[in-house]
């Protein structure tokens, strides 16, 4: 069958940022989906969402509410999310109740009822909440699976798109008649990591469209469900070729170890002790972008932006005019309990909001301590989701990650993310002749010839210095106590 | 006490039947005709249960603003009984003097006010200027109501 012989699928939108994504596009029209969860997993506000963002004069919504909370009381709360807008009651969404139909009568009797407001509205959106209230009912005149077999076809010849609300546990996935018949099954989960909430939904079943497989995290705020896609949005990119061109970073001996500057689209690491001038390396990648026409992001997650660019400015660099210019965004993350891809979603949204192309993360530690606990143990797996997303629209990324100095080792990261990176700059402390002086190093550069050189540096007011030539007279300079060549031969006295 | 406002919007409701009859019908009729519009209206959603517990607590907040309803009772299936019947004092009571057409209709007002007030505390107002625009399709309720209680 040819692309122009199939049927369309209309989709509809939900309402929440970030679900059509999740979904595949929207939400198939005319589809019988049910909406699991717990208790207090945000089922009635996920769909109310896609109700208010349905529902029209012409083609209305019918909410049905069985037994369970009160519908004063939801429409209460409910009226307070943003999305509510109670100009649409109750033109454009009607809510039914059924409670005393349900508990007088039988399942029969209910669907003659929703049949008969179905006629009535030729609704666009119907939902039943909670569905399984009504199930749970002993005695029941129809078999339950009928009773769905044939609620789902007539909505479905009614041309209405449906969701039925159901507290259900897990284990009943399976062998379920209900879900079997249903067309889309979105499960929201709510689990206790050490002292936070995390919020899951994951898209168990949505025939006709390919939905992103697996757990997305979403919160529930002011605004409503917001839903955080593994893959944020940017699955339906395209991967920009790799680039050859350098971006300098604005320190020309660098560029010179770099091969001329790092590879745009590159993901760079600075790692470095405590005081190493990490952040001040990042200030100047920015602010060279910057000065070069490209927009930039600094995601700060340990001092305030005001803070930051002070500091900048003390350096000479100024970040006050590209922030009012629009060129650059310092996001500061740091409210516990984020999700790690709820941060890597506000990030996002500032890249593509400036059209940044460079970012920098500063740094990789705060950035984890900002995560609820729950979702630090994922937190190398989301970040190289955000890194691959990134860099695959030819966003050049920087981040800082502090590292422990040993005089034994000499470690990159203590994140084991090197293999995250394709450039690698390391900067350390060493002792040479009763001074604590700092050298720096190009560890890896993937798919350029970078220099091999051990580069001693200053940070002055002017930034990252690079001072001289290579330290030719010390051996052991990653050691960080080197030894002076000229007295590493046992053999010859020091000199007096 | 109910605001004032929510009295004035009782009223226009009121007001909005007495004209819609066209009759010289009883005040009590029109205090009841507002009456189960409000139980049509809102018992498709809150559901029969729903509204009588909300009905019953206004009435019982109105019974002490207007002892002239002391004999109303909201029935099973949420509708009114007593409206307007005579009923004999209680022995305790002083004699009831507001069983005039006066007094019958700020009876009824003040029933109505009980009810709107109690939406508003739990739907907010928008929420429930949007039902009773629904409920009264050609009243206007420009700031709860408009001045006439007819549509302008």
């Amino acid at each position: 069958m040819s692309t122009q012989d199939k049927v369309t699928i209309n989709k509809l939108p939900t309402g929440v940022p970030g679900l059509d994504e999740i979904v595949g596009g929207g939400l198939p029209e005319f589809s019988f989906n049910i909406i699991a969860g717990a208790p207090g997993s945000g089922k009635t506000t996920l769909a109310h969402q896609i109700v208010f963002a349905n529902a029209s004069p012409e083609r209305p919504a019918l909410y049905f509410t069985v037994l369970g909370e009160s519908a004063i009381k939801m429409l209460r709360y409910q009226q307070q999310y943003t999305f509510f807008d109670p100009a649409k009651l109750p033109g454009s969404i009607r809510f039914i109740n059924l409670s005393q139909i349900v508990l007088e009568k039988d399942l029969g009797a209910v669907l003659e009822e929703i049949t008969k407001e179905v006629e009535k509205a030729s609704p666009a959106v119907v939902v039943v909440d909670s569905f399984r209230t009504m199930v749970r009912k002993p005695q029941s005149d129809m078999d339950l699976q009928s009773f769905i077999q044939r609620l789902a076809l007539f909505l479905a010849s009614w041309q209405a798109t449906t969701f039925l609300i159901g507290e259900y546990a897990e284990e009943e996935l399976r062998d379920n008649p209900i879900f079997t018949v249903a067309d889309g099954l979105f499960w929201l989960r709510q689990t206790t990591e050490r002292n936070s909430i995390v919020r899951k939904l994951q898209i168990v079943k949505l025939r006709g469209q390919d939905s992103v497989p697996g757990l997305h995290t979403f919160r529930i705020t002011d605004a409503g469900v917001q839903a955080f896609s593994r893959t944020f949005g940017l699955t339906a990119r395209k991967r920009n070729p790799p680039s050859d061109r350098r971006l300098s970073f604005g320190v020309p001996e660098l560029d010179k170890m770099l091969d001329g500057g790092v590879r745009e689209g590159d993901s760079v690491l600075v790692a470095g002790s405590s005081g190493t001038g990490k952040s001040v390396l990042a200030t100047q990648f920015i602010a060279e972008g910057i000065r070069q026409g490209e927009s930039g992001i600094i995601a700060v997650f340990e001092e305030r932006p005001e803070a930051y660019a002070e500091r900048a400015t003390n350096l000479g660099l100024d970040l006050e005019t590209p922030q009012k210019d629009g060129k650059l965004t310092i996001l500061y993350l740091r409210p516990l309990d984020l999700s790690v891809d709820e941060t890597m979603q506000s990030i996002l949204d500032a890249v593509q909001k400036i059209g940044a192309k460079r970012l920098v993360i500063d740094s990789l530690a705060g950035f984890e301590m900002a995560l609820s606990p729950g979702f630090r143990a994922d937190f190398r797996e989301s970040l190289y989701r955000m890194i691959f997303a990134l860099t695959g629209i030819g966003v050049t990324i920087l981040s800082t990650v502090e590292v422990d100095e040993s005089f034994t080792e000499f470690p990159f990261s203590t994140y084991s993310i090197s293999f995250l990176c394709d450039d690698i700059l390391r900067l350390r402390y060493v002792s040479i002749d009763g001074q604590l002086r700092k050298i720096m190093v190009v560890i890896k550069m993937r798919g350029g010839n970078h220099a091999k050189d051990i580069r001693e540096y200053e940070i002055t007011n002017k930034g990252v210095v690079i001072l001289g030539k290579r330290l030719t007279d010390y051996q052991g300079l990653i050691s960080g106590v080197p030894v002076h060549s000229d007295r590493s031969d046992p053999r010859r006295e020091p000199p007096l | 006490m109910t605001p004032p406002e929510t009295r004035d919007l009782a009223r226009c409701l009121l007001a909005y039947e007495v004209v819609a009859s066209k009759t010289s019908e009883p005040v009590e009729s029109a205090t009841l005709r507002v009456y189960e519009k409000l139980r049509q209206c809102l018992g498709v959603f809150s559901g029969v249960d729903g509204f009588r517990s909300l009905a019953f607590r206004a009435l019982t907040q109105a019974k002490s603003e207007a002892p002239g309803l002391w004999a109303v009772q909201v029935a099973e299936d949420g509708s009114l009984e007593g409206l307007g019947e005579f009923q004999p004092q209680p022995v305790e009571s002083e004699p009831q003097l507001g069983c005039d057409k006066d007094q019958a209709s700020e009876d009824g007002v003040i029933l109505i006010a009980r009810l709107l007030g109690l939406l508003f505390v739990f739907l907010g107002e928008a929420l429930t200027l949007s039902l009773l625009r629904n409920a009264w399709p050609s009243a206007t309720f420009d700031n709860r109501c408009s001045e006439n209680g007819r549509e302008s």
